[in-house]
């Protein structure tokens, strides 16, 4: 599996992420996609994720990235296609 | 504003090539991806579809080429070798699509690139009932994949180097935006430099294309053989020879980066 940015956040990525693997192959593209069974692993690991990416700046980069460079840059992509 | 265009059919079903898809680092053409995390997740309650946000750490220099280009400096401080890159995707697996976009979170203003894909089922009917005496069912499901990539450089315009720099220290970021006006642009038309950093980024791409479908192919194979057990075997491999048993984090120590700093930072407080 991939590694977290964050290497204390490892351990339980890789939990999650086996979860995941699992819930979107078995479940989810089979139709069950109202289950919800990694959400409580999730829950884990974004709370390790998200207090190291405050504490490098990395959360503030990423709001800018997602409000303002996306809403532009997707406005002129659609104004091309 | 330049543009980059490609189309390229998977021989494997889309559920395979989705999963494939978030599978996909590290495989042997991802050296240069040193971490990936997902950011947020969700099952839209209306439409079924599944929305992500990850954010994946890059070992990526601007090309010597473009920092020819830039004033003396300018590419230098900045430079940690590292970049961010922040990808949304969204699956609809009733209709059978997933769509996803890639774009660089830094540099935006010398270079913006943003990658779109669309990824789509593809029923090989008539080709499979044509084959159907030779008993090749193997690729009646096909998955085909658009990508286009958006290059575009603001370099020139009045924000050199992004937002970050400029919300730290406005005053700085003005000075440092009228000299290389005068001693730098003045001699070269900025229009021909942003046109020749597009195209840096175009010939840069196509390479970065084809490995990225080439580390897919990678993940489907494992996938064919050995399911998810057989493609995280696969990983493991990958991962001790690109990083060594001790994965990717004693590598990114090692190698000195502007993370290293911060790291050691963070040790010392």
């Amino acid at each position: 599996m991939a590694a977290s940015i964050a290497p204390e956040c490892n351990e339980i990525k890789e939990k999650y992420d086996t979860c995941f693997l699992k819930w979107y192959s078995e479940k989810y593209l089979r139709g069950n996609t109202t289950s919800n069974d990694c959400e409580a692993l999730f829950d884990k690991y974004r709370s390790c994720l998200t207090k190291v990416l405050k504490e490098r700046g990395i959360d503030s980069m990423l709001e800018d990235a997602r409000k303002t460079n996306g809403s532009e840059t997707d406005a002129e992509f659609l104004k091309k296609s | 504003m330049k543009f980059f265009e490609n189309k390229f059919t998977y021989d494997y079903s889309f559920p395979a090539v989705s999963l494939a898809y978030f599978l996909r680092y590290p495989n042997p053409y991802s050296r240069h991806v040193l971490t990936t995390d997902v950011i947020e997740r969700r099952v839209d309650p209306d439409t079924q579809r599944l929305h992500t946000t990850r954010l994946h750490l890059k070992k990526s220099k601007i090309p010597s080429g473009i920092l020819k280009l830039l004033p003396k400096g300018m590419g230098g401080s900045d430079n940690s070798g590292q970049s961010y890159i922040l990808e949304t995707t969204v699956v609809d697996p009733n209709e059978g699509w997933m769509k996803t976009e890639s774009r660089n979170m830094e540099w935006t203003g010398i270079l913006s690139v943003v990658e779109k894909q669309h990824y789509q089922r593809h029923h090989a009917e008539e080709e499979a009932r044509a084959l159907d005496g030779l008993s090749i069912d193997k690729n009646s499901e096909q998955t085909t994949v658009r990508t286009t990539v958006t290059f575009k450089s603001r370099l020139g315009q009045g924000k050199l180097l992004g937002r970050k720099k400029t919300d730290a220290t406005p005053g700085h970021a003005d000075a440092e935006e009228e000299a290389p006006k005068k001693g730098f642009f003045s001699s070269l038309s900025t229009a021909g430099i942003q046109r020749t950093i597009e195209l840096i980024g175009v010939s840069r791409t196509r390479d970065a294309v084809l490995k990225s479908k080439e580390g897919m192919n990678v993940v489907l194979e494992r996938l064919r053989k050995g399911g998810i057990v057989g493609v995280l075997e696969g990983m493991r491999k990958d991962r001790e020879l690109a990083f060594g048993p001790d994965g990717t984090w004693k590598r990114v120590l090692l190698n000195g980066s502007g993370l290293k700093d911060r790291a050691i930072e963070d040790d010392d407080n």
